[in-house]
């Protein structure tokens, strides 16, 4: 099975996750394979996301903690830096990784992304130009999704 | 390294900083004495750690969270704690990725400290450890300025430039010489430009499409080009088309017939030939045959002292591996006493390069400079057919003494023959370089004829001038009399070489005066 054979460093966060998890994160293994976690973020506040559940899925390939671990929003986002199959714009997911990274560092920056869209970076070309064309109507749309899709009901 | 005794700091940092500064020694010092400080945050060099353990036994590693006893720990200059098991994964994982391993910086996200030469020697697999010296080197070669790999298929190595040589060629130590602003193999006397137009032009389909427009024409009904290489006028296109037309007239063959002259003339292309019809469509393929004939012309002769310079060297090696020492043998002579045949062979290499680039030269030259052409075909034709005396001397003569029984009494003969004509040839193709490499500057402010009477060693007279170059032999002619320089020497008529007043015999290729 894939659980056997599971890296210290991995048994060590996902009980560090679980016994002082990060304010506004909850991460958990799934049953059948440790190294793939269920995540759930709530919108940050002064957010557009504010209110909002956002679940995504977290899986930490063979190399991990050399590789960084890949992640994915499952419910649909209105952000500039993520596209429409959740797939997120983020350096440190990227060629800033390092081992020295954890699961808990990853979500916190996912969460400070929700915070602050960079849609000089984009991942979603047609978001990030709304975004820079009419701010305020991008975000009103944002928060237009996050009530239809992340309302958590 | 000098470096490192400068700046007072370690070979390993030395070559970080260098690295940093695309090898370039006097950019380090620059930026080392107006701000250290600044440098010392770009490359990661920490004055002090960040962290420090004093009295601990055991330390927790960064990435795999496991305690570890503190010879089992290490850290870049920052301190930051990771096991050795986990660096051996991280400097392995950076070295996979590519070149950026040379600038490694400690695992912490936060911190910049470098991690150097010394530690990834110490801390990876030998095989990553050869993984990155490969890149280091790759580094130093690819991002200095001063030097460049040698271009030669397979040669692993490096050329090193000296600033102020005053020319661009340079040569590999595997022999193989190029031009180190454009690495193409060295060209000189034609500029790089004009190789790159040249080597453009060979590969070009341009040619190809000349070729087309020159000898073919295009069927009258699909416009498919022709080419029509026997036969009568009477053409019947490829199917699908399958049109019947006159080659001629271009007119449908149904309008043909006894009437209009049979099968092998056409009444009325005469007709309307005479009336100027076909004037333009003909008279640009006929330019187009024309410009193809030009360029073939001097590609044929380019090409073909491409091959002869590959031959000559074979020819070289051949004698250097084999020849020499059977010569040796054969005329008891010191192979030391034989260096005259290895440097008359390697007159004839580096001469058919020089030739071979006229050829370059030569089709660049405008039609419209009659002098220069003139000139520079004057000079192109005395500079093949000295080379031609040296390589026959080389090869031919030389097979004499190689196959002779035993020691032959006319081999000093051969010796200072064939030195001569190495010289005489050496300096002919020496002026001939510079002079192109001028532009031919002579002709603009002398005309054509002074500069060959002055021009001792490029000049050089000749008894078989030719019918198109009647301007030059006859100033030549009347110049004569120079053939006595001020020294009291005079230029034998045949190889150019100087001769005192007092011989009647050229020293060197013993024809009369």
């Amino acid at each position: 099975m894939a659980n056997s054979n599971l890296p210290r460093r991995i048994i060590k966060e996902t009980q560090r996750l679980l016994s002082e998890p990060a304010p506004g994160i909850s991460a958990s293994p799934s049953e059948d394979n440790m190294r793939y976690f269920n995540v759930m973020i709530l919108g940050p506040t002064q957010s557009p996301y504010e209110g909002g559940v956002f679940k995504l899925e977290l899986f930490l390939p063979e190399e991990y903690p050399m590789a960084a671990p890949k992640v994915r929003f499952l419910t649909k986002i209105y952000h500039p830096n993520i596209d429409k199959l959740g797939r997120i714009c983020l350096d440190i997911l990227k060629d800033k990784w390092s081992p020295a990274l954890q699961i808990r560092t990853v979500l916190l920056s996912i969460q400070a992304l929700l915070s602050a869209p960079n849609p000089d970076d984009p991942l979603s070309e047609n978001i990030a130009k709304h975004w820079k064309s009419n701010e305020a109507e991008a975000v009103e749309t944002a928060k237009e999704w996050t009530r239809l899709y992340a309302s958590g009901a | 390294m000098r470096i490192s005794t400068v700046l007072s700091i370690p070979k390993g940092a030395a070559s970080i900083l260098l690295r940093y500064y695309n090898w370039s020694v006097s950019k380090v010092h620059d930026e080392w004495f107006a701000n250290e400080e600044k440098v010392r945050k770009a490359v990661g060099f920490l004055e002090k750690p960040v962290i420090e353990y004093p009295n601990v036994k055991e330390l927790t590693c960064g990435i795999c969270f496991e305690a570890y006893p503190r010879d089992k720990i290490h850290s870049a200059a920052c301190g930051h704690p990771f096991c050795n098991t986990c660096w051996a994964g991280y400097i392995s994982t950076a070295i996979n990725d590519g070149p950026g391993c040379l600038m490694l910086r400690c695992p912490d996200p936060s911190c910049a400290a470098a991690v150097g030469q010394d530690m990834i020697r110490e801390l990876s697999s030998n095989e990553d450890y050869e993984k990155y010296c490969r890149y280091f080197i790759r580094s130093y070669v690819e991002d200095n300025r001063k030097t460049k790999w040698c271009p030669y298929p397979g040669c692993d190595y490096a050329v090193d430039f000296v600033v102020g040589s005053g020319s661009y060629d340079v040569t590999c130590r595997c022999a193989y010489s190029f031009c180190w602003n454009c690495t193409e193999e060295a060209h000189r006397p034609v500029d790089c430009g004009t190789v790159a137009k040249w080597i453009l032009k060979n590969s070009a389909e341009s040619e190809n499409m000349n070729w087309i427009l020159a000898n073919s024409k295009p069927c009258p009904k699909c416009k498919r080009p022709i080419e029509k290489n026997q036969g009568c006028m009477h053409i019947t296109c490829t199917p699908p088309c399958k049109f019947e037309f006159c080659w001629l007239c271009l007119g449908a063959w149904s309008d043909h017939g006894e009437r209009t002259g049979g099968f092998y003339a056409c009444n009325r292309y005469e007709t309307a030939k005479q009336e100027g019809v076909y004037d333009e469509a003909e008279k640009r393929r006929e330019m187009a045959k024309n410009s193809l004939e030009r360029y073939t012309h001097y590609y044929e002769r380019w090409a073909t002292n491409q091959s002869s310079r590959a031959k000559a060297l074979v020819d070289l090696q051949q004698m250097q591996s084999v020849h020499l020492e059977k010569l040796s043998d054969i005329q008891c002579q010191p192979e030391s006493q034989l260096k005259f045949i290895t440097e008359a062979w390697l007159q004839i290499v580096e001469c058919r390069r020089v030739l071979k680039w006229t050829y370059a030269y030569g089709y660049y030259l405008p039609e419209y400079e009659h002098a220069k052409r003139q000139f520079f075909e004057y000079l192109q034709g005395e500079a093949e057919s000295g080379l031609e005396r040296l390589h026959q001397c080389a090869e031919k003569e030389l097979q004499v003494y190689l196959n002779a029984e035993g020691q032959s009494k006319d081999f000093n003969g051969f010796r200072t023959k064939l030195a001569g004509l190495t010289s005489v040839t050496r300096n002919y193709f020496e002026n001939l370089v510079r002079a192109l490499e001028n532009g031919l500057s002579d002709v603009d402010s002398h005309g054509a004829c002074s500069r060959t009477a002055s021009a001792k060693s490029v000049g050089g007279t000749s008894s078989k001038g030719k019918a198109g170059r009647s301007k030059l032999t006859t100033s030549r002619s009347s110049s004569s009399s120079r053939n006595i320089d001020d020294t009291g020497h005079w230029s034998c008529e045949h190889c150019t070489v100087a001769n005192v007043r007092s011989a009647t015999i050229c020293h060197v290729c013993q024809q009369r005066r």
